[in-house]
């Protein structure tokens, strides 16, 4: 029937223009979830076909690449994180409280403005160590904000929790990086240990009610 | 506001993803303070190294045509399933192209077509049965019914107005444009108690090819049995009218008859 086959050919041009442009960034956050370049390949067709499979369910006028990433967020979690996922969250890393001052001053300083491509290039490998050690969430909040640069909605709706969850996500995802290169900072002897201000973080809800409490 | 505070948020702050309030706040107390100054400057400097040494990754040059290769796949699996489903029809009676509308109306739950001689107007049938599956989201959800009327201006050769029908629980959802074969249609979703109710406006003797003819409450109707489900087909003024959902047939014959299709 080439009428059927006509309207099947569409759709495919239409899937492949609006999504051929986003394999690069499924491809680079599939990367950093499984850590594996055969896994992220495998990772990403799955997505795409998942995708293509439901692309009428996509809602024409909303944002194709969040709901492309929702969808491999989607797959990663259930495919390679099904067991582990629960404990996880609440053993791992994500249950360890965050402290304020998890960077040194020293170390701030020698990240801030790294002196010629040498210190540039060492820095890039410490940041990838410290990345490659964070949990499967830290990776995907870093990822997706610090790397895609999307907006908290857009992350809420990637993976599926409240706008004032991904910053508390994100904080901690970030707070856990740079503990991690502050630690690895000290153990090589780039810097010397130095007290940090870690003290439990204030909401800014609390600051702000006490702050219209004033008269 | 305290030191403690900003630093507390300043990926946020960063991220310009603080209320317009807290922002302006946080950058007067940065003014004046050098200290959450240098946090800024790393906050940002971390960032843009995080950039560049996690990101910029880019996809092997053979995933997309391996990609490409599965999708290959889904259309042969789609043309296969199409072809299953739309093979064929039984259909005793041969009537006359009278005009060139009609309605058609498909009850129950939707099937594949079962295996007979070939049909011609059965492609277009499976594209009528797949529409009602498919559930395609509306484009235009309107109240008004000029509001439909007006969507449809240039879209299609005929004028579209949601058709009105006696039963009160009949409820009118949305509407979008689509295609039946390289006919342009009208798609007008309704809900009846629950139940998905999809009535197709577009123009083709074609589907009355075949069909059978029965009369409902006086009026004249024709209709196609696909698989478990019946096709009644209505034809008023030059165009066609599809009604198709999960209702019972007595119902949906019913509905086909005393719905205000032209008005």
């Amino acid at each position: 029937m080439p009428r059927k086959s006509k309207q099947v050919e569409a759709q495919r041009q239409l899937f492949e223009t609006e999504a051929r442009p986003h394999l690069d960034t499924l491809y680079s956050v599939a990367l950093r979830l499984t850590r594996s370049p055969v896994d992220a390949e495998d990772l990403v067709q799955d997505t795409l076909v998942r995708a293509y499979r439901f692309y009428e369910r996509f809602e024409a006028g909303t944002n194709f690449k969040a709901w492309l990433l929702r969808i491999q967020m989607n797959s990663f979690v259930n495919r390679y994180r099904r067991k582990s996922r629960e404990r996880e969250v609440f053993e791992g890393p994500m249950a360890m409280p965050v402290g304020e001052g998890v960077m040194s001053r020293a170390t701030m300083r020698g990240l801030t403005d790294p002196v010629g491509d040498a210190e540039r290039r060492l820095i890039g490998q410490e940041i990838n160590r410290a990345f490659d050690e964070l949990s499967d969430d830290a990776r995907a909040m870093v990822m997706l904000a610090d790397v895609e640069e999307l907006s908290y909605k857009e992350i809420s709706d990637i993976v599926g929790c409240p706008i004032g969850t991904v910053m508390s996500r994100l904080h901690r995802a970030r707070k856990q990086l740079q503990g991690s290169l502050q630690k690895h900072a000290v153990q090589l002897g780039i810097i010397d240990e130095e007290d940090g201000e870690f003290e439990s973080p204030i909401p800014l809800e609390a600051f702000r009610s006490r702050k219209a409490g004033k008269p | 506001m305290s030191c403690r505070l900003v630093r507390r948020h300043l990926g946020a702050f960063v991220d310009g993803e603080l209320d317009p309030a807290s922002q302006i706040e946080f950058e007067r107390h940065l003014e004046a303070c050098p200290g959450c100054q240098e946090n800024l400057a790393f906050e940002r400097s971390l960032r843009q190294l995080t950039r560049e040494s996690i990101g910029g990754v880019h996809a092997p040059e053979h995933l997309w045509g391996r990609t490409l290769h599965r999708f290959d796949e889904i259309d042969a699996t789609r043309a296969e399933r199409n072809s299953i489903e739309a093979r064929p029809m039984h259909l005793r009676h041969t009537w006359p192209i009278a005009t060139a509308a009609a309605a058609v109306l498909i009850i129950g739950g939707v099937m594949g077509l079962p295996e007979s001689t070939p049909y011609q107007g059965a492609g277009m049938l499976q594209d009528v049965i797949n529409l009602h599956s498919q559930a395609l989201p509306s484009d235009v959800q309107a109240e008004a019914p000029q509001e439909v009327v007006r969507y449809f201006q240039g879209k299609t050769p005929f004028p579209v107005r949601p058709a009105q029908f006696e039963e009160p629980g009949m409820k009118f959802v949305g509407a979008r444009y689509i295609r039946v074969g390289t006919q342009p249609a009208a798609a007008l979703y309704y809900n009846h108690g629950g139940r998905r109710l999809t009535l197709l406006v577009f123009q083709s003797p074609e589907i009355m090819r075949n069909a059978h003819r029965t009369h409902v409450g006086g009026r004249e109707l024709y209709y196609h049995n696909v698989g478990g489900n019946v096709v009644t087909i209505r034809q008023h003024g030059g165009v066609n009218y599809a009604f198709f959902g999960d209702l019972d047939r007595p119902v949906l014959f019913q509905l086909a008859a005393n719905a205000r299709v032209a008005y």
